[in-house]
């Protein structure tokens, strides 16, 4: 089957997508905002067309570490959740990346810290880029900012995990998950076979031929020397990514002389600040980091060298802003505006913002 | 005479919707609580996650509202360091089974001084209508739209299974039966589980449909009290007798079936097996037992950790630090 133009939620669009593009199986947990796509999954009951896999564990921890078993088998398995459960993945988070296994998760943030709010928030983004769970490891996140990215970064983040053998996880919100919209969904791909998965996959539990020794899936090392060269392979697998996979949208950016940056649903309530505010007559541009980690770093310093300030808009007390900062490393003033506790900013209030913090 | 009355124990308007069982509990509980005595500023009332765990905040004892099935071993940690505490940790079957099932059995086994409510409604309320642990094979929900592939938990056999001592049932909707389990709960020294059949009217209305009436119940439910023959029946007219490895009903006046064949409720026996059977009935063949199925003394973990340091300390040869010093075999270097 082609491509199919819908009307549907953020989180319907996930699931959809994830039958789409070939995936082997899928381990939840329901918890708001983010129920839908197990829900979207039992309802399209993909066991009976693509064999597709659908569980609902007892728990999140049950879940991500589904996905570390199925994963170890060198299948295209997710799992969803949302930042309280995401929490609990952590360890799971951690051993992926450790075993270098390829997965997808997906967050549909909510307000915190603890059971927090169930209204919509930005402030897993530490959580994301900065680890979460213990040890050097790095998750390629991508966050996106409309029912349609929803769609599409199912895809290809199942695309840059089995590239760099490593998880890959969409940071998303209540906002992007709830919301409704018109999206394009990708064509049917079928699932591998388990001849292409052998072929592509050569470190999974596949069974092993007599020709080569076993596949151990570990991220355990005894041996320091042996430890801090897997370690350094890691980072060497980071930089590569860094390199390779930064992904940016820039609007209105060209003659800017203030710059707003932000992600996800804040970037498109941004969108709509630089519109109101370019009636106003100030040239105010928006950069929108797609990649957060890799983050558009290069990208910032050099929007430095022209724009006046930068203020940083998220709905976290201010997270992102030190990447930012890092990225722009004292060239220009750049400013944090954001609301908590699941409060979401309107335009004006950005525009406002705007003028009182870097103007 | 207790100085409380049920008010003592209310605080807030609940937030739960218009004839949720667990409405029903709260106000048992309440009851059950100024029953008891134990003054609101001795009781800690300790709940996870889910519509039941908003709980806590429509007491007016001291209460945590806390993560998604961690709240046995928060209660756990509330009792260990605060042994004077009264801890009811409330649970509903997602929280206390799913993600908490492994709390919930190393609650019961390590027998903490715990009264741990579970109000199974066989569903996830509060995500808005998914199978939960305790929803019956083929159970069609959201998450199940063609009905679950899985076995339910039965609560009492991992409680059991746990070697817990303590397990009695309630319908929410009776208030009498309900303070009866709940005040031999708080009796009862270690952990007790009293499971709730409750309600959820929205997402799983009539789950407990055989038993939500009194009439119901006089049909369909067994009210167990130790030390009596388990009879039930609208005319007290069926009794509970053992048939090789398991239980049978008989029609007491048939086939020579006196009150005296009636099997005896012995809910102090220390071997669970019939215990177990009993807990486990279900209609049609069986009546749903309700009231104390298990009550069993065994030492608490508090007491068994006091004992110990008691026992520890008087072998100890040193009472100070000087002494400590001088233990062993000590050398001056000269
Ligand atoms: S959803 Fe069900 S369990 Fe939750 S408050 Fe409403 S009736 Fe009660």
């Amino acid at each position: 089957m082609s491509e199919e133009i819908k009307l549907m939620k953020g989180n319907e669009a996930i699931a959809h997508a994830a039958i789409r593009c070939g995936c082997d199986g899928y381990f939840g947990y329901p918890i708001t905002p983010q129920s839908e796509v197990l829900e979207t999954l039992t309802e399209v009951e993909p066991w009976k067309t693509t064999g597709m896999n659908v569980l609902q564990a007892e728990s999140e921890v049950a879940a991500i570490n589904m996905v570390y078993g199925g994963a170890g088998t060198g299948k295209k398995v997710m799992t969803s959740s949302s930042s309280p459960g995401v929490s609990l993945k952590q360890e799971g988070i951690s051993y992926l990346a450790g075993a270098e296994l390829p997965a997808l998760i997906v967050n549909v943030m909510r307000g915190g810290p603890g059971l927090g709010t169930i209204q919509p928030s930005q402030a897993d983004y530490f959580q994301t880029v900065k680890g979460g769970g213990h040890g050097d490891y790095k998750l390629i996140a991508l966050a996106p900012a409309s029912v349609q990215e929803m769609a599409d970064f199912v895809g290809l983040g199942f695309d840059l995990a089995f590239k760099y053998r490593n998880p890959a996880i969409i940071l998303a919100d209540g906002v992007i998950g709830q919301m409704m919209e018109k999206v394009v969904l990708p064509p049917f791909k079928p699932r591998r076979t388990d001849e292409e998965i052998v072929k592509e996959c050569p470190w999974a539990a596949v069974g092993k031929p007599k020709n080569r020794k076993c596949n151990i899936i570990t991220s355990l090392e005894l041996d320091p020397a042996v430890m801090e060269k897997k370690n350094l392979h890691l980072q060497e697998k980071y930089r590569e990514i860094e390199a390779n996979e930064v992904r940016y949208e820039e609007i209105q950016c060209k003659d800017a002389e203030y710059l707003l940056v932000a992600f996800g649903s804040s970037a498109r309530i941004c969108q709509k600040a630089v519109e109101m505010a370019r009636a106003e007559g100030i040239k105010v541009g928006l950069l929108r980091p797609i990649t957060l980690w890799p983050f558009p770093s290069k990208v910032l310093n050099q929007f430095a060298n022209q724009v006046k300030s930068m203020l940083c808009v998220e709905l976290n007390a201010g997270q992102m802003v030190e990447d930012v900062r890092l990225a722009v490393n004292g060239k220009v003033k750049v400013e944090h505006f954001g609301r908590l506790g699941g409060i979401v900013y309107t335009p004006d209030e950005i525009i406002e913002a705007m003028k009182a913090k870097i103007m | 005479m207790s100085e409380y009355t049920a008010k003592d124990f209310k605080k807030g308007q609940p937030r739960w919707c218009p004839g949720c069982g667990d409405h029903f509990f709260l106000a048992s509980l309440q009851k059950a609580m100024a029953e008891i005595g134990i003054a609101p500023y001795d009781t800690a009332v300790i709940s996870g996650i889910g519509c039941s765990s908003r709980l806590p905040h429509y007491m007016a004892t001291y209460g945590m509202n806390t993560i998604h099935g961690r709240a046995a071993a928060i209660a756990t940690g509330c009792k260990i360091a605060n042994p004077n505490l009264t801890v009811w940790q409330v649970s509903g079957d997602g929280d206390g089974l799913a993600i908490g099932g492994n709390h919930f059995i190393h609650t019961n086994r390590r027998n903490i001084d715990l009264n741990m409510i579970l109000l199974n409604n066989r569903i996830y309320g509060l995500t808005k209508g998914q199978y939960s642990p305790t929803s019956p094979r083929g159970f069609v929900s959201k998450s199940s739209p063609y009905g679950t592939v899985e076995d339910p938990f039965r609560p009492a056999e991992l409680c059991f299974g746990a070697r817990g001592h303590f397990f009695a049932r309630a319908v929410a909707t009776d208030a009498p039966g309900t303070i009866e389990i709940l005040k031999a709960a708080q009796a009862h020294k270690g952990a007790s589980v009293c499971e709730i059949l409750q309600n959820c009217i929205i997402f799983n209305n009539g789950t407990h449909e055989s038993v939500h009436t009194p009439e119901g119940r006089a049909k369909n439910a067994i009210y167990l009290e130790h030390g009596k023959p388990m009879i039930f029946g609208e005319n007290k007219e069926f009794g509970l007798v053992q048939e090789g490895f398991g239980l049978k009903v008989a029609k007491i006046g048939e086939n020579g079936i006196t009150e005296k064949d009636i099997l005896v409720h012995d809910a102090h026996c220390e071997d669970n097996t019939l215990q177990l059977k009993l807990a486990l009935m279900e209609g049609p063949d069986f009546p749903i037992a309700l009231g104390v199925i298990r009550d069993v003394e065994a030492p608490t973990y508090n007491d068994a950790i006091e004992e110990q340091i008691k026992d520890v300390k008087s072998k100890k040869t040193y009472h100070n630090f000087q002494e400590l010093l001088m233990t062993n075999d000590t050398w001056e270097v000269k």
